[in-house]
């Protein structure tokens, strides 16, 4: 079967669709590791278990299923937050493996207690616009892709007007900056660091519930692949960029699916990872990031 | 963590050796010991294979035990461990198994990667005494990829036999759907149970029955099993397992116009797909699927998108001892289906050599009596299954089970054909 | 005794996978590739060994060599990243050779049996052990005559110069190069010996286990392959030994009585044991205390921690 032009550019459209997931989960670790300069492995997964809440909570309260994507994201913000006390708050600042660690161990820890509650099996999540599909001649449109998308989007301004219009956003950024600078202006970095963490987490929530919706079933196998396309986005948006983060997303998104019909599945990833180092070779400060100093 | 370690050393010491004490005070018991995935993404499997095995044991010690050698009737008793679908956990545990306790026989993993690694740490021949395997019968319920009791003439399986089933399928799809002419699928490619049955056994069939690829002839592909199974990956639309896009796979499925659809895969992305091409708007006249979907988890994953699939499988609540068992199975806080209620039908099996083998369930006979037991397994020719006879592939190791074609309507699982009742 | 020789094996693979990564630690490397390294181990001893017949010594080290070639060339564009690039960057190597392997179909036939990778369906019956006449006592020997050899060479190591240069350019980078020592040679060597100890490994791995596919090296084992150091503590080698005593034998078979809760509590404790003790299980102030325990009271280095 002969490949058209149309099938790449379906392809494409359906990837940057789904990149917006991927966008608002490289968010979070990039904002997480611009913030504090560590790794938060734990992220994908209490992102994903958010949306398990969420979906448990309109299941048992019989609430409209579009509540759990208001559910979902608080559900994660309040996981992002005891990730932070039990994996980040009692650890020496300048130990990065220990954290790093800690937080492995909450992957496992999440991942279980989902397992376990659901015995690994998948479950239906609820979609919204689900049943719409625009055409537009030749090309079609996932009306839930398209939920997805502007959600997204609506989430990253909210985010952009949090870091760069608020009291707060300037206390996550100095903390980021200068960590001794900040707590010799009053700001109290722990307190600001914790505050990231339920925003990233509120963050990834709803980048679960999105993935989750979008493929309409959700299971924990969805954590690993969305840690690796989180870090994978994030190295290449620039660590710590926002804006890059969000491009890479889209463009991790639309280059899978190209990848994919191109060369099949088997050598889909084999291609997303050379792209990763072609990143990493000819820029290796990503997209958008700005050159590393010393640490 | 200095303390936390002081604290479990002592108990973990303690633990172990009530392990080991606690079997020979019951020493009247007969043991059989379970393994499986309980934890990990496949916990289902091992959940729904203790089920049926804790129901079955307890059917067996209602009706009166097992008779021994002796003529005197011991009841059954089983121990179940985790091996969460991992080489080193399933190996472990069959060591542990064989030589920590006195099971005289073993029901698992139920993972097939498992299974195919630890199968290959038993002894290949019996009898050989340069092999330095464990010798230890296994029984297995869940693990279907294809061809793998073979690996020691000590594993043994009870599980369904896809060549058998799909090439039945097709000649009823044949049969029942006339006008339907053309074919088109694809797999989850990173799992060898599914992968292995669409590319080698589910495309063959549908050629055997006079079916076009709906793209152009796959080169290579003849009736035979396994025939051209590269060219049948490259000319189909394939996925992974934790896939999460299914946009461009659709798109092909949608544009090969094909009659009938084969999505080969587990619970997770065979929802995925159907979803996906649902909003497709792809209509196939016919859908069948991979043996392991005919479970419960694709009716809670996605039942409306899954309506009108078919799949052969080798349970199915069509006999009242099959009811009774899917109800058992709930009871115990499982399901019943073609993995898990295999369980049971190992245990009856297992009652049944034991008292036609002269075991006599003694220590000093432990490892005697394990051979027995193999000895039996080995020469039974057919056993009563849920559904009706199984037959005993001898030499492999395997069984012929019976099967029936379920379709998903209404969010079950129905029973619309038994290729036994056409001759 | 099968069960506790089985045990055994299981954990001198693991400590030799984990210190594959503690070399790469102590330069101050966080890679994730040490799996890539253990599968093309596993995958080039096991053809050497089933297709090609060799004996199983010849097959290690041929799969020693490959990884620690394999290493040496990641080495070098390593070297242009740090921290969480090459997390990312490595665990990018290890999906590139997993997917190779996903994809790598060489069958062939020996002794009228066909063998070798067979992509998804796996590469089984790597039985040169028990086909060998080789029991468990005799595989866990074997398996701890290179745990012991790569330990000892480590641990005198640390003794040595060389030690102290790593430890150096994990602990500042730039002052050690200020100090004259080559950031490139000492990098691209650790890379190296990581890979060498790594592809062992997975050699003795793919015996010891008899089948090996794709879904083994994942990053959930690359994860597993760093966690050991960093649990252990990184001031001896024998903080990865009993890191991997702790994991395998604690919270993964020695837990086995606690039924379901043990799944739970296996990440929870690994939470527990990183808050009380962020330098490792085994960090410098307890090796201080088990030196002067056993006479060896002179107060050197043994507060160390990378």
């Amino acid at each position: 079967m002969g490949i058209d032009f149309i099938d790449v550019a379906q392809a494409i459209i359906d990837g940057l669709l789904f990149g917006s997931t991927y966008a608002l989960i490289g968010l979070g670790f990039t904002l997480i590791f611009g913030a504090m300069h560590k790794l938060n492995m734990a992220y994908a997964a209490s992102a994903i278990a958010g949306a398990y809440v969420g979906l448990a909570a309109i299941a048992l309260s019989g609430l409209p299923p579009v509540l759990a994507f208001f559910l979902g994201p608080v559900a994660s913000g309040v996981i992002g937050l005891a990730v932070y006390i039990t994996c980040f708050r009692y650890m020496p600042a300048s130990n990065m493996l220990a954290p790093l660690m800690a937080s492995i161990g909450a992957l496992f820890f999440i991942d279980e207690i989902i397992i376990h509650a659901t015995a690994g099996s998948p479950l239906a999540f609820p979609a919204v616009m689900d049943d719409v599909y625009f055409e537009l001649g030749e090309y079609g449109f996932r009306g839930d892709l398209i939920f997805v998308l502007v959600t997204s989007l609506v989430a990253m301004l909210v985010l952009l007007y949090v870091l760069f219009g608020t009291r707060l956003g300037l206390a996550t950024r100095a903390v980021s900056q200068q960590v001794v600078a900040a707590e010799l202006c009053g700001i109290a970095s722990h307190r600001t660091n914790a505050t990231t963490f339920v925003l990233t987490g509120v963050l990834g929530g709803l980048a679960g519930c999105m993935a989750a919706a979008a493929v309409g079933v959700i299971s924990p196998l969805l954590t690993v692949p969305i840690t690796v396309k989180g870090l994978i986005v994030t190295v290449i948006g620039g660590l710590g960029s926002i804006p890059g983060a969000i491009i890479a997303g889209f463009a991790v998104g639309g280059f899978e699916n190209l990848f994919l019909l191109v060369f099949g599945v088997n050598q889909r990833d084999i291609y997303v990872f050379l792209l990763l180092f072609v990143f990493l070779v000819f820029r290796p400060n990503g997209l958008l990031g700005k050159a590393i100093k010393r640490d | 963590m200095l303390n936390l370690k002081h604290v479990l050393k002592p108990a973990v010491w303690a633990a172990a050796l009530s392990a080991m004490i606690s079997p020979a005070l019951a020493e009247e018991t007969i043991l059989i010991a379970g393994w499986g995935a309980k934890s990990g993404p496949l916990r289902s499997f091992g959940v729904n294979s203790e089920a049926v095995l804790k129901a079955a044991v307890k059917e067996v010690n209602d009706s009166g035990g097992i008779m021994l050698a002796d003529g005197t009737k011991a009841n059954l008793e089983y121990i179940y461990f985790d091996s969460a679908c991992n080489a080193e956990q399933a190996i472990s545990v069959a060591r542990k198994v064989a030589s920590e306790t006195r099971a005289l026989i073993g029901i698992g993993p139920t993972c097939s990667g498992a299974a195919a690694a630890m199968f290959g740490v038993f002894q290949k021949t019996v009898g050989d005494d340069n092999d330095t395997g464990l010798q230890f019968p296994i029984l297995t319920d869940t693990a279907v990829r294809n061809g793998l009791a073979k690996i020691s003439q000590w594993t043994f399986r009870n599980t369904p036999n896809e060549p058998d089933m799909y090439d039945k399928l097709f000649a009823w799809v044949a049969k029942t759907y006339p006008d339907l002419k053309t074919i088109y699928g694809g797999t989850e490619t990173d799992q060898g149970h599914s992968n292995g049955t669409y590319s080698r056994v589910i495309v063959q069939a549908s050629k055997r029955y006079g079916f076009d690829w709906a793209t152009g002839d796959i080169e290579g592909v003849t009736g035979d099993l396994g025939s051209g199974y590269t060219e049948v990956l490259a000319n189909s639309s394939n996925w992974l397992m934790a896939d999460t896009n299914f946009s461009v796979q659709a798109r092909a499925f949608k544009k090969s116009e094909a009659d009938i659809y084969i999505i080969s895969s587990h619970p997770f992305t065979t929802c995925g797909m159907l979803k996906e091409l649902k909003r497709r708007r792809a209509e196939p006249k016919l859908l069948i699927g991979l043996t392991s979907s005919s479970s419960a988890e694709v009716m809670k994953g996605c039942a409306e998108a899954a309506e009108g699939m078919v799949i052969p499988t080798s349970f199915a609540p069509i006999t009242p001892a099959a009811e009774k068992v899917a109800m058992l199975a709930n009871e115990n806080g499982g399901d019943a289906d073609l993995h898990s209620a295999a369980a049971w039908e190992n245990v009856m099996i297992i009652k049944q050599v034991i008292e036609s083998a002269g075991v006599e369930n003694k220590p000093e006979t432990l490892m005697a009596d394990r051979r027995k037991i193999r000895d039996g397994l080995e020469t039974l020719e057919r056993t009563e299954g849920l559904i009706g006879q199984v037959q005993r592939v001898q030499d492999e190791g395997e069984a012929l089970k019976p099967y029936v074609f379920v379709q998903a309507m209404g969010g079950k699982w129905s029973v619309i054909h038994d290729p036994r009742s056409i001759q | 005794m099968a069960f506790y020789f089985g045990l055994l094996q299981t954990i001198g693979i693991h400590t030799l996978l984990g210190l594959s990564a503690y070399v790469l630690l102590l330069t101050g490397q966080l890679s994730l590739a040490q799996v890539g390294f253990f599968a093309i181990g596993a995958y080039v001893s096991g053809i050497l060994t089933v297709i090609f017949e060799y004996h199983i010594v010849p097959g290690l080290f041929a799969g020693a060599l490959a990884g620690g070639a394999f290493a040496f060339l990641v080495g070098f564009p390593a070297l242009r990243v740090k921290g969480l690039m090459l997390v990312v960057a490595t665990i990018a190597f290890s999906e590139i050779v997993r997917l190779f392997f996903f994809n790598l179909n060489w069958r062939v036939m020996v002794n009228g049996v066909e063998v070798g990778p067979d992509s998804t369906q796996g590469f089984r019956e790597i039985r040169f052990y028990a086909a060998n006449g080789w029991d468990t006592f005799d595989v866990v020997l074997f398996i701890w005559l290179f745990v012991i050899v790569v330990m000892a060479m480590l641990w005198w190591l640390d003794r040595v110069r060389a030690g102290a240069t790593l430890r150096a350019v994990g602990a500042d980078e730039l002052a050690a190069q200020s100090s004259g020592v080559n950031i490139v040679a000492v990098k691209v060597t650790a890379m190296t010996v990581g890979g060498v100890i790594a592809g062992l490994a997975g050699g003795l791995y793919a015996h010891s286990a008899t089948y090996v596919d794709h879904l083994t090296f994942s990053v959930l084992l690359a994860t597993f392959a760093v966690a050991y150091p960093i649990l252990g503590g990184l001031s001896s080698v024998f903080g990865t030994l009993i890191a991997v005593i702790f994991v395998q034998g604690i919270l993964i078979e020695g837990m086995r009585f606690l039924g379901d809760w043990r799944n739970i509590l296996f990440g929870l404790l690994i939470i527990v044991a990183m808050n009380f003790r962020p330098s490792g299980l085994l960090d410098g102030n307890v090796l201080s205390r088990i030196r002067r325990m056993i006479g060896h009271g002179k107060p050197d280095g043994g507060g160390r921690h990378a």
